[in-house]
């Protein structure tokens, strides 16, 4: 397990027993782009630049602005990224923040821890 | 799950119906919040904020996207409107917006408005710097008669180059004094000289003026300015005419002239005649002045007088120049062979102006007396004393090397014009040849007499020699010779003759020295 992170934004980075690293959103946040580039940036400054697996989790996110999505299609320090919302609303965000043609990072919506570890550890370092 | 509802379903989807009609009516910027439920309406209402960010947003885009296409049609437009309506050398309106101009002040003509003048001017000399400095000094010179010009306008006139060396000012509503003014300031903003690159240029204008009246077209106005202007040139250069309908039949005998005088430079009809110089005391033959004929198939035999001036005008001064230069070096080659055997002569050649300022033309002569094995000391070139305009630095030059390789230089007709002693002062000539106004008289009028006398004292001062032309009369012939006047020339000696009879003339033994220093 790897240490709680915390700043002004209250994310939260925490990498798992696998190697995997957590993201946690606030509940109720509003994801506008700054925010995005801040959540980006901690996330390479908490794998000190190694590109990782890594689970976003969106429980409770109500929303992402377009400029956040676009930040999302950017270069990330995360080797693949897996999207984990259970409810309606974190599936419709999620999935328009997956309507991009192209991303820099292979990205994907799990409804289930189970499916997106899977997902994240069957593929080699890179994919 | 459905605790955390702070509304029933119901309104929430009441709010929905709402949002999605004001997205429907256009408005992009409305949203919903969804509740902290999370439920499937959350869902659908988040999805629908989401949806109509991304409408608003691509909305947005192609906005901005039509703002800049928009400019950027608008600044090709504009950019086109000045390669239709522009001169893209000068900058000056082109033919098509300046006869959009004179019409636009035609029609308020129409409704009562003062008409406007048209001018219309071209160089005077510009093919030559064109010839011989290249265009880009022509270029140069031409930007520079564009800026000059649109100093002397008002803001309401229009300039515009019309091709070539032409230009154009349309002045609104104008008085016939204010378009002569008008006139005056072009020609004055162009005396002065010109330096395009490393070459001071001098050109002159001359200009026509077509009053508009009510019914013009700007064809017909450019039309008639250009006939006035063509006048106006064939009137010496730097003058100014207004058109009247009778320029219409004399432009249209210049064009007819420019022509065939073309063809007859190229076909042998051009012929050139001799008159005799002699030396008054004692009549001998001492030189001859060349002079060109025009044998024209219908008009008969014609005299430089009728296509100079079209020569000079068209361009077609330089192949006529080259065609007196070659038949009157080679003559001179030939009289020498045979009947003048080792006595001083001179062949004396006019040159035009046009010719001098060519830095070629020096050269050219040299060149034309060296293939010919004529010596350069029997020629002397007959510069119009009118047509030397101003201080041109390349015509002294022209001068001084022409001197220097031995060929005399004389001033035609002088005291017919602005008999400058500065001619006789600066050193470039040798003859003086005295205007046959200063000689017809001298016999009889006491003051021309005195004339006379002042120029023959003038010109043995600066140590040159004068021939008087137009001597018709043995009395003349005397006077001139007592007042000092040691060469003349006229119908009293002899008219122009073609070469035959000029050689059985010269056949007659020729042995004093040539009129020139």
């Amino acid at each position: 397990m790897g240490g709680d992170t915390e700043s002004e934004l209250d994310l939260t980075f925490r990498r798992d027993e696998r190697g995997i690293v957590w993201i946690t959103w606030p509940r109720g946040i509003h994801i506008d782009g700054p925010m995005a580039r801040e959540g980006m940036d901690r996330l390479a400054l908490y794998n000190g630049g190694r590109k990782q697996p890594t689970i976003v989790e969106m429980v409770g996110v109500a929303g992402l602005t377009r400029e956040a999505r676009q930040v999302f299609t950017g270069e990330c320090c995360a080797t693949r990224m897996a999207l984990l919302g259970a409810s309606p609303v974190e599936r419709v965000i999620a999935n328009f923040a997956l309507a991009a043609s192209r991303y820099a990072t292979p990205i994907r919506f799990f409804a289930t821890e189970d499916a997106a570890v899977d997902w994240l550890t069957r593929a080699g370092p890179d994919r | 799950v459905p605790d955390l509802t702070a509304e029933s379903p119901d309104e929430r989807l009441d709010q929905l119906v709402e949002l999605v009609v004001e997205l429907a009516s256009g408005h992009l910027g409305a949203r919903m919040p969804p509740s902290e439920a999370g439920d499937r309406i959350d869902a659908v209402t988040v999805g629908l904020n989401m949806l109509a960010e991304e409408l608003q947003a691509l909305s947005e885009d192609l906005e901005q996207r039509v703002v800049e296409r928009t400019h950027q049609v608008e600044q090709a437009h504009r950019q086109l409107e000045r390669l239709a309506l522009y001169d893209p050398l000068t900058g000056l309106a082109n033919r098509t917006l300046l006869a959009d101009r004179i019409n636009q002040a035609m029609t308020g003509v129409d409704r009562g408005a003062q008409p406007p003048a048209v001018l219309l001017l071209d160089l005077d000399g510009f093919k030559v710097v064109n010839d011989s400095f290249g265009h880009v000094v022509g270029d140069r010179l031409l930007v520079e008669v564009a800026r000059r010009l649109q100093e002397v306008v008002r803001e309401t006139d229009t300039v515009a180059r019309l091709g070539g060396d032409e230009f154009a000012v349309v002045a609104a509503a104008t008085t016939a004094t204010r378009a002569i003014e008008i006139a005056g300031r072009v020609q004055d903003a162009l005396k002065r000289p010109i330096q395009a690159g490393p070459h001071q240029c001098w050109v002159g204008t001359s200009i026509g003026i077509r009053m508009a009246e009510p019914g013009h077209t700007a064809e017909t106005l450019l039309r008639d300015a250009d006939t006035a202007m063509y006048v106006a040139k064939g009137q010496g250069r730097g003058g100014v005419r207004f058109f009247e309908p009778a320029m219409h039949a004399t432009a249209l005998v210049r064009v007819r002239v420019a022509e065939e005088l073309r063809t007859a430079i190229s076909s042998d009809q051009l012929e050139m005649h001799y008159q005799p110089i002699v030396e008054l005391e004692g009549a001998r033959t001492v030189g001859v002045e060349a002079l060109v004929r025009w044998r024209h198939p219908v008009r008969g035999l014609l005299g430089p007088e009728h296509f100079i001036d079209v020569a000079e005008d068209t361009g077609l001064v330089v192949p006529l120049g080259g065609w007196v230069l070659d038949t009157a070096i080679t003559q001179l080659a030939r009289w020498r062979a045979g009947v003048l055997g080792r006595a001083g002569f001179a062949m004396h050649v006019n040159v035009s102006p046009l010719e001098l300022r060519s830095p070629s033309f020096a050269e050219d002569v040299l060149g034309r007396l060296a293939r010919a094995r004529a010596a350069a000391t029997d020629l002397v070139v007959e510069i119009t004393e009118t047509q030397l305009m101003g201080e041109d630095p390349q015509t002294a030059r022209t001068l001084d090397t022409l001197r220097s390789a031995g060929v005399g230089v004389a001033i035609d007709d002088f005291g017919s014009g602005y008999s400058s002693i500065g001619y006789i002062r600066r050193l470039f000539v040798d003859t003086i040849k005295i205007d046959r106004s200063l000689v017809s008289d001298v016999d009889t009028d006491p003051q021309q007499h005195r004339v006379a006398a002042a120029i023959l004292t003038l010109v043995e001062a600066f140590g040159l020699t004068a021939v008087a032309e137009g001597v018709e009369t043995a009395a003349q012939a005397e006077h001139l010779r007592a007042l000092g006047c040691r060469y003349g020339q006229g119908y009293l000696w002899g008219r122009p003759v073609p070469v035959e009879a000029m050689t059985g003339l010269l056949s007659a033994a020729v042995q004093e020295p040539a009129p020139r220093s």
